[in-house]
């Protein structure tokens, strides 16, 4: 069965979107999805007659905005990573995807760069401690009478004047035993966020 | 960015809503069980069998999901409408989640019924 233009242009316009939404994703996964849709558009258009614009438009409406669509699937696609494997660079990478649609996705990407940056600052301090004993450590310094400031240093330029260095060469586990674990921390509840709008998302009954 | 408009259902309307989403995937793996279906398939199966109106765009991600999970495989067919269908299949795996989540149902679903008959009755 043919499908006249402007129908045509319309389901290819709502697909580029979607494939557009889905980067990130493999890409033999994304055009898997992008061509069952296809599919799917075609067959539900032409349910009820001959193909039309019309049918067409209702069945991408059925599908709800490319961009919502390719946002499940995108958190989907997180959820199944994060199963397989833990890398904070891929969740990161999947995290982009979500917060370019979405204003959850968007803080849920700064809390998680937030948190990333934490723990590697964490544990660069600690790796960094051998090469500049003399300044690399958690500082305290004080700010005004009854104020002061904690800093971590990398230790890169001259030491403090006055500052007092808190926990000497303790800095080297402790640092990367609570920068290891923000990095495990942030990793769960950007999953444990994802997971939350999965389940948020998933309305039956929409269409 | 953009976050979906529609509001969501009020009281006892969000909580049908809530209790047809947590039914969805084990209705999925029922609707699978004889044999393999399509996605539009799978889709009718739902509404005709279980009255479970479920939006498309939702239950493709889903069926993505399970597949990731190794619950469904699936494989590409040529059919005489002129385009190729993604037919979805159990593996032995999905088989397995089947019974387990229908075991969970019946299970809860009598000891609910039990205690729902007063209610039932109109007392």
């Amino acid at each position: 069965m043919t499908m006249p233009g402007d129908a045509q242009q319309r389901m290819e316009s709502y697909l580029g979107q979607l494939r557009r939404g889905l980067r990130g994703m493999h890409e033999e996964d994304a055009r898997d999805i992008v061509e069952e849709l296809r599919s799917h558009i075609a067959e539900r258009a032409a349910a009820s007659g001959p193909l039309t614009a019309a049918g067409v438009e209702r069945a991408l409406a059925g599908l709800g905005p490319p961009e919502e669509l390719a946002g499940q699937y995108i958190t989907d696609s997180l959820l199944a990573r994060a199963e397989t494997s833990r890398s904070p660079l891929r969740i990161l990478q999947s995290l982009f995807r979500w917060a370019s649609w979405s204003v959850a996705g968007f803080f849920v990407l700064l809390g998680s760069l937030l948190g990333y940056f934490l723990g590697v600052v964490f544990i660069l301090v600690a790796a960094l401690k051998p090469f500049h004993p003399e300044s690399a450590g958690l500082w305290v310094f004080p700010d005004g009478a009854n104020d002061f400031e904690i800093s971590l240093r990398l230790g890169f330029g001259t030491p403090p004047a006055n500052g007092r260095e808190l926990l000497g060469w303790w800095v080297i586990p402790v640092g990367f035993a609570v920068g290891c674990w923000l990095v495990i921390l942030t990793t769960r509840l950007a999953l444990w966020c994802a997971r939350r709008y999965r389940k948020s998302r998933a309305l039956p009954g929409s269409s | 960015m953009k976050e979906r408009g529609a509001s969501e259902p009020e009281g006892g309307d969000k909580w049908e809503v809530q209790l047809r989403k947590g039914c969805l995937e084990l209705a999925i793996l029922a609707a699978l069980w004889d044999g393999k279906l399509y996605g539009l398939e799978i889709l009718r199966r739902l509404e005709s069998d279980s009255h479970l109106v479920v939006s498309e765009g939702t239950v493709y991600p889903l069926l993505s999901r399970l597949k990731s999970l190794g619950l469904v495989k699936s494989e590409w067919v040529e059919s005489d409408s002129g385009h190729p269908r993604k037919y979805y299949a159990l593996t032995p795996a999905g088989r397995q989640r089947g019974r387990e989540m229908a075991a969970i149902w019946t299970r809860f679903s009598g000891s609910m019924s039990r205690l729902l008959a007063p209610l039932a009755k109109g007392k």
